[in-house]
């Protein structure tokens, strides 16, 4: 089993030599058989690549065919003697669509597939069932590459834990501490002024999950620095629960995991 | 940190006076190693509500040896570790939005030594696999393919020797430039 991210560094690396050689030609054309027979071995060690490539489902089979089809042109340039203006076109153009199109999408999906282990190992230590539903599912979302799915889901699981510890404290406690919130003149508080009347569980689940969080700072549930990091987490759920363009990579998923573990589902504060 | 070792090193050189010669060095020894592991831990959980920028941290109780002895040997506190990992032990990630580094192979070589601490928080291995290198540098923008392997061996003094796509595992001198660097990445970031 060849390491295709590495051949594909070394293939890359050295058509990146290539394109040096080509540009330092002071002929106008490329007509030495060195260099064309160069190319015509990096292409010899491209094809198997390619075939592993065509057989991981999740590249776009697409950028795929238009990197081979630049493949094909050049390869047709070492035909003959052409000029060095096309072999620099054709040259940039299949380094900068296999680094970009075809070796970062494969190195994203290649983080996907451990993910489930490693978002796993930060949920290791919570038993609530509740919670591990949502934890659950949201894992296996980011294993199917739905990793905005999988940032809602997760959110979810922190949003029953944040509703729980409120509602814990009585509802009529719950108004006063907001009533107490929305008088508070401090940084964070003072553009705070809703009203919230609660007479019902499912009343809490109504209020925005900013509010929310900003009275589990109010209540001393979170620092400032915690505050922080979570209201970025919140920021991160509804990039990924509207419809944007934007598209978090398993990275980033780790770190939100670590964060909304460490800040409400594992901490003890919550419980 | 160093202010406080500053101000204490002479009461600590009396002390290491009264003990025989011969001991002397083993004495400074010891104690050089309470004192920064004394001085390195901060209190189990920063008080709620502190002042910003202040960073909540739990002080694992099984923070393998290897990593103890790595902040202590660069003068690290939890705090600063705190900065840059997050949680502090089993499960650390990277919380710094930006590898510091000018240029992409900098940014990429100082990446792996952010990696192996990272790992070594989990397991005590100061390593890290070339794929998640990679994974890494992709998410953080400093990954260039085409020159991935060279701007490895251009750093070859900070980690071990080893074959062609084995996992990068650092050396004393990558120990200690991680140690700056953790030192350095949580002030700029």
């Amino acid at each position: 089993m060849i390491d295709v991210a590495q051949e594909l560094e070394d293939l890359l690396g050295e058509l990146v030599a290539v394109q040096k050689d080509v540009n330092k030609l002071t002929t106008a054309s490329v007509s030495g058989t060195p260099i064309r027979e160069w190319i015509k071995d990096i292409h010899k060690r491209w094809l198997p690549i390619l075939g592993v490539l065509e057989k991981a489902d999740r590249l776009d089979s697409g950028e795929l065919q238009l990197v081979s089809e630049h493949w094909n042109r050049l390869l047709k340039l070492t035909d003959g003697k052409n000029p060095k203006s096309q072999y620099r076109t054709v040259l940039k153009s299949i380094i900068s669509l296999t680094e970009i199109s075809v070796l970062h999408p494969f190195i994203k999906y290649s983080g996907l597939q451990t993910i489930g282990s490693t978002l796993r190992k930060l949920t290791a230590s919570i038993s609530d069932p509740v919670l591990l539903k949502y934890l659950d599912e949201s894992i296996r979302c980011a294993e199917a590459n739905c990793v905005r799915g999988s940032v809602v889901l997760a959110w979810c699981a922190v949003a029953f834990r944040i509703q729980e510890k409120l509602v814990s404290i009585g509802l009529p406690q719950l108004e006063g501490e907001f009533d107490k919130m929305r008088l508070d003149q401090g940084m964070l508080f003072k553009n705070f002024n809703r009203v919230y009347k609660l007479s019902t569980k499912p009343d809490v689940q109504e209020i925005p999950d900013a509010h929310l969080i900003l009275l589990c700072r109010f209540l001393t549930y979170l620092d400032d620095t915690e505050y922080k990091h979570l209201k970025g987490a919140l920021d991160l759920r509804n990039g990924c629960g509207h419809p944007t363009g934007y598209q978090p990579d398993p990275v980033k998923l780790q770190a939100y995991f670590a964060d909304i573990t460490q800040l409400v589902l594992r901490n003890p504060k919550f419980a | 940190m160093l202010n406080r070792l500053k101000a204490d090193i002479d009461g600590i050189l009396e002390l290491v006076q009264k003990c025989p010669p011969a001991l002397q060095e083993t004495a400074l020894k010891v104690i050089l190693e309470h004192w920064f592991m004394g001085n390195a831990a901060v209190p189990a959980k920063t008080q709620v509500g502190s002042s910003p920028g202040t960073v909540a941290t739990a002080v694992p109780q099984d923070l393998p040896g290897p990593v103890k002895n790595f902040m202590t040997a660069n003068g690290l506190t939890f705090e600063e570790m705190s900065k840059v990992y997050s949680p502090i032990g089993a499960g650390a990630q990277l919380l710094i939005s930006g590898i510091p580094g000018a240029g992409k192979a900098m940014k990429q070589a100082n990446l792996a030594l952010l990696l192996a601490v990272k790992q070594a928080l989990e397991t005590g291995a100061f390593s890290c696999t070339l794929k998640q290198l990679r994974e890494m540098a992709t998410h953080y923008d400093c990954y260039d393919a085409a020159n991935f392997s060279t701007n490895l061996k251009s750093h070859k003094n900070d980690f071990k020797p080893r074959a062609k796509g084995a996992d990068l595992e650092l050396s004393g001198p990558g120990l200690k430039r991680a140690g700056q660097l953790i030192e350095g990445a949580g002030e700029h970031d």
